[in-house]
């Protein structure tokens, strides 16, 4: 496995001192991120048990969810696109430059994939690169199908397709477009251990491949301890006044294995 | 960031979409069909020959006519006016119902058969709008009862037969007509038969004596009666005033006045002669007749008198001429003595303007005979004729007869014509005696109705039946709109309904296209394609079911109706006002759907899983 060196010097995302508050019923929940840090071509694990907060921590660094409140909060797309003030851009809600930003820099990875069902395989890996505006690279596109054993599915439509076939075409559109970050919730939540694994490890030969960086959210701590380069997870405290703190901590990749 | 390349993604997208749901799709034309389809087939009956079929009941000319209720004078100059109401269809002017009968004489028996004959005219509806056309000269058209009487058709030859009594006998004069057209039966059940106004004026003139030189009907012309301003009354002895008062007492004249003898020059052009004395006899702000003079000679008789009639007259000459002064003398040969005047060549006083030659004959100053050129009369119309010189006279001014300064007179009150062929003056036709008027719109009867009330004019108009018709009619229109806007209601509520649910199924797949990068303002035109793209669908089924129902309803129907009738037919300028019509709305229908995507947040897509 050939591994690209990353680029340690700025991280791709920095987020420290973040704190967001949701109300929920008569309580709330309070998810504190001391520093998050992803830096080019890692895959990041982020695992922990369900109510912990990684959704909440996916939908911040996805740029869909506004952080009550953060000390940093910023993006480098050097050598190829400027640095970003993200926290700036949540103050002035500059929804389209987000967008812009999601659209160009991030591809997304869901659950049971998100395929659009009323396109074709193919011109659903194509949309995100059409939208971002890049040439077609059909070729390009058959010989990446054939590393992840999709070629002759192409011009089927995804009900045609098996669900792990699915994931990996969905893996296939996140990452086509050549997006910096690829965010993955609970990739392979639908399929057994055996798939899961054989879906992982293709994740991680295109991510490797691009030298795009991962950040997979998932309460499999096995399925990703061999393949992740940073982990976090989460301190769930007690309910203190109503309110449910967690903390976003780091670990060490090694200690999973 | 809303690139262009995202909106344009946009149809592609939705179309995509509709052809992978095609079942549902289909569903939603077919329901979208099942509105249209009607809605055309409506469309098509309104436009087609019914409509056609309705209107010609509805606007049947019968229900547009007004008659007038009674008999009088109409002027030239209200019809000119009358016929410039924008109400006013068509009119024309009519004579009196005795004068109004003709015989025409039945083409194989050869019986004579009397006939209503109605003057018309260009734009006739009650002959154009009942298969008819309107009668040239020589032409008549035939209502559907004379032609079954007479047993002709169209392009046969007919026999009028015009009779009048004179002096005791029976005259007759004919013409030979063409039956240019028969009516069809609903434009009245009346033995009639239309003409050409100036037939039935010169029918009506034969019948009150005159004749009509154009088509060979022999009679006399319509000659204008004389008309002066007095006269002067020359007699050896002067008069006592009481006799003088004898003299004019019932005779039409008003007052009597000795005349300074440079008066008489002025009127009469020569000097008093000096054995006599001269009276003026005159009626002041009025004009005397040949009866008053014959009145006053009456009174006369016996005495050595002449009474010689006087009027004032302006003549111009041609361009420059300027104004010709004229002396009118008629003297026999006794009066000439009297005057010690010379004979004239047209004698004495006749009273009447029959002679045209004799009118026009003038006697010029002087020896060379200078040259009389066209003559123009004021009056109602300007009176153009010219005079024949027939010598010369030892007066000042160019001598007329009397008579024709008669004629001219009575030109300022009543239009006289001078003739040039027949060198005969005539008196110009005076007013009609009633009119035939029809609205240009069965609305149009209540008002106009109204407005010729105001004029003082009573007529006949069907105008309860109308208000019946009119309440049918509006309560089939609303019908109409009724219906349609339940259909147009009834198509977008499917699209609204079927477009939001769509929108609703599809909420998840619409969050993926936001979290791949399309815009909010670029989905928010995805529910509008599908929209616009069902419409079109919809209308292409439409049009094929309204295609097949149009033929089948044509077929059906066929038996009754003419070649080249449709009873559904639509007009082709329609097609694509609704085109466009059906996809504004449409598009207007997916504006809820498509405000419905823009609330839509990418994050829901991610959180919901």
């Amino acid at each position: 496995m050939e591994r690209a060196a990353p680029t340690r010097a700025t991280p791709l995302i920095r987020l420290e001192g973040g704190l967001k508050r949701r109300e929920q019923g008569d309580g709330a929940f309070e998810l504190e991120i001391p520093e998050l840090l992803v830096f080019r071509g890692q895959i990041v694990a982020v695992f922990g048990e369900s109510g912990c907060g990684k959704s909440t921590l996916l939908d911040l660094i996805a740029l869909v969810m506004e952080p009550t409140r953060v000390a940093c909060f910023e993006i480098d797309l050097a050598p190829d696109g400027p640095r970003l003030d993200l926290a700036d851009l949540w103050r002035q809600h500059n929804e389209a430059a987000m967008a812009a930003l999601r659209r160009d820099y991030f591809g997304y990875v869901l659950q049971t994939g998100g395929l659009l069902p009323f396109l074709s395989v193919r011109r659903n890996i194509m949309l995100p690169r059409t939208i971002k505006g890049l040439p077609a690279a059909a070729g390009q596109l058959d010989a990446v199908a054939e590393r992840v054993g999709l070629s002759g599915y192409l011009d089927r439509y995804p009900d045609a397709l098996s669900i792990g076939q699915r994931q990996r075409a969905a893996i296939l559109r996140a990452i086509f477009h050549q997006p910096r970050l690829v965010l993955a919730d609970e990739p392979t939540a639908a399929v057994d251990k055996a798939r899961a694994r054989s879906i992982m490890k293709d994740l991680q030969k295109l991510a490797r491949a691009d030298d795009v960086a991962v950040l997979i959210v998932t309460h499999d701590v096995d399925l990703i301890a061999e393949s992740c380069d940073a982990a976090y997870t989460f301190d769930t405290g007690p309910q203190v006044a109503g309110t449910t703190r967690s903390v976003c901590r780091p670990v060490a990749p090694e200690h999973l294995r | 960031m809303n690139r262009p390349r995202s909106l344009r993604m946009i149809p592609a997208l939705a179309l995509a979409n509709l052809r992978h749901e095609w079942i549902l799709t289909l569903c939603l034309i077919i329901a979208l069909a099942a509105v249209i389809a009607p809605l055309l087939v409506l469309l098509g009956l309104r436009h087609g020959t019914i409509e056609t079929l309705r209107t010609q009941l509805v606007q049947d000319p019968v229900y547009r006519e007004l008659r007038p209720s009674q008999t009088r004078d109409y002027p030239p100059e209200w019809f000119e006016q009358v016929g410039r109401w924008s109400e006013v269809k068509f009119l024309t002017p009519t004579i009196l119902p005795l004068s109004s009968v003709v015989q025409i004489l039945h083409p194989v028996s050869g019986q004579a058969e009397l006939f209503d004959l109605v003057p018309t005219a260009d734009g006739d509806p009650l002959l154009l709008e009942n298969r008819g056309v309107i009668p040239r000269e020589d032409e008549v058209v035939l209502t559907a009862e004379s032609a079954r009487r007479l047993g002709v058709n169209s392009g046969d030859e007919l026999t009028v037969r015009v009779t009048r009594a004179r002096g005791g006998r029976t005259e007759l004069a004919e013409s030979t007509l063409t039956v240019a057209a028969v009516l069809a039966a609903r434009a009245g059940t009346l033995a009639r038969i239309y003409a050409p106004l100036d037939f039935v004026l010169d029918v009506e003139s034969y019948k009150e004596g005159y004749g009509a030189a154009h088509r060979g009907w022999p009679g006399a012309s319509p000659e204008p009666y004389l008309s002066f301003d007095g006269a002067v009354l020359l007699l050896p002895e002067a008069m006592a005033p009481i006799d003088r008062t004898g003299l004019i007492i019932n005779t039409g004249f008003a007052r009597i006045a000795p005349l300074e003898a440079e008066d008489l020059e002025q009127m009469l052009g020569f000097a008093l002669p000096a054995a006599l004395h001269a009276y003026h006899l005159y009626s002041p702000g009025a004009t005397v007749t040949p009866s008053s003079f014959r009145a006053v000679e009456q009174k006369l008789r016996g005495r050595e008198a002449s009474l010689l009639p006087w009027a004032r007259v302006e003549v111009r000459g041609e361009g420059e001429a300027g104004n010709v002064s004229l002396i009118g003398l008629s003297l026999n040969e006794s009066q000439s003595e009297r005057l010690a005047l010379p004979s004239l060549p047209w004698g004495g006083f006749s009273g009447r303007a029959d002679d045209g030659e004799r009118l026009l004959s003038v006697l010029l100053p002087g020896q060379d005979g200078m040259a009389m050129g066209a003559l123009t009369a004021e009056g109602v119309e300007p009176v153009n004729f010219t005079l024949e010189p027939a010598g010369a006279t030892t007066l000042d001014r160019p001598v007329v007869p009397v008579e024709l300064l008669g004629v001219l007179r009575t030109a300022v009150e009543r239009a006289v014509v001078f003739d040039p062929a027949s060198q005969e003056f005539r008196m110009a036709r005076g007013g009609y005696r009633g009119f035939r008027m029809y609205a240009a719109d069965i609305d149009d009867v209540p008002e106009l109705f109204e407005r010729l009330r105001d004029m003082g004019i009573e007529v006949q108009a069907e105008v309860e039946i109308i208000s019946r018709i009119q309440v049918l009619d509006a309560g089939l229109s609303r019908l109409f709109w009724l219906i349609a806007t339940l259909g147009i209601g009834g198509g977008t509520a499917v699209l609204i309904a079927s477009l939001y649910a769509a929108v609703e199924r599809r909420r998840k797949d619409l969050g993926v296209l936001r979290l791949v990068g399309l815009a909010r303002s670029s989905v928010f035109f995805f529910p509008i394609v599908q929209g616009a793209g069902l419409a079109a669908l919809g209308l292409v089924a439409g049009f094929a079911g309204y295609a097949s129902l149009a033929l089948a309803i044509n077929r059906a129907f066929a038996d009754e109706l003419e070649a080249g009738q449709r009873f559904c037919a639509l007009p082709g300028g329609q097609v694509p006002v609704i085109v466009l019509t059906t996809l504004a709305l449409a598009a207007a229908a997916s504006l809820v759907a498509a405000w419905r995507t823009t609330r839509i947040d990418p994050a829901e897509v991610i959180r919901d899983q």
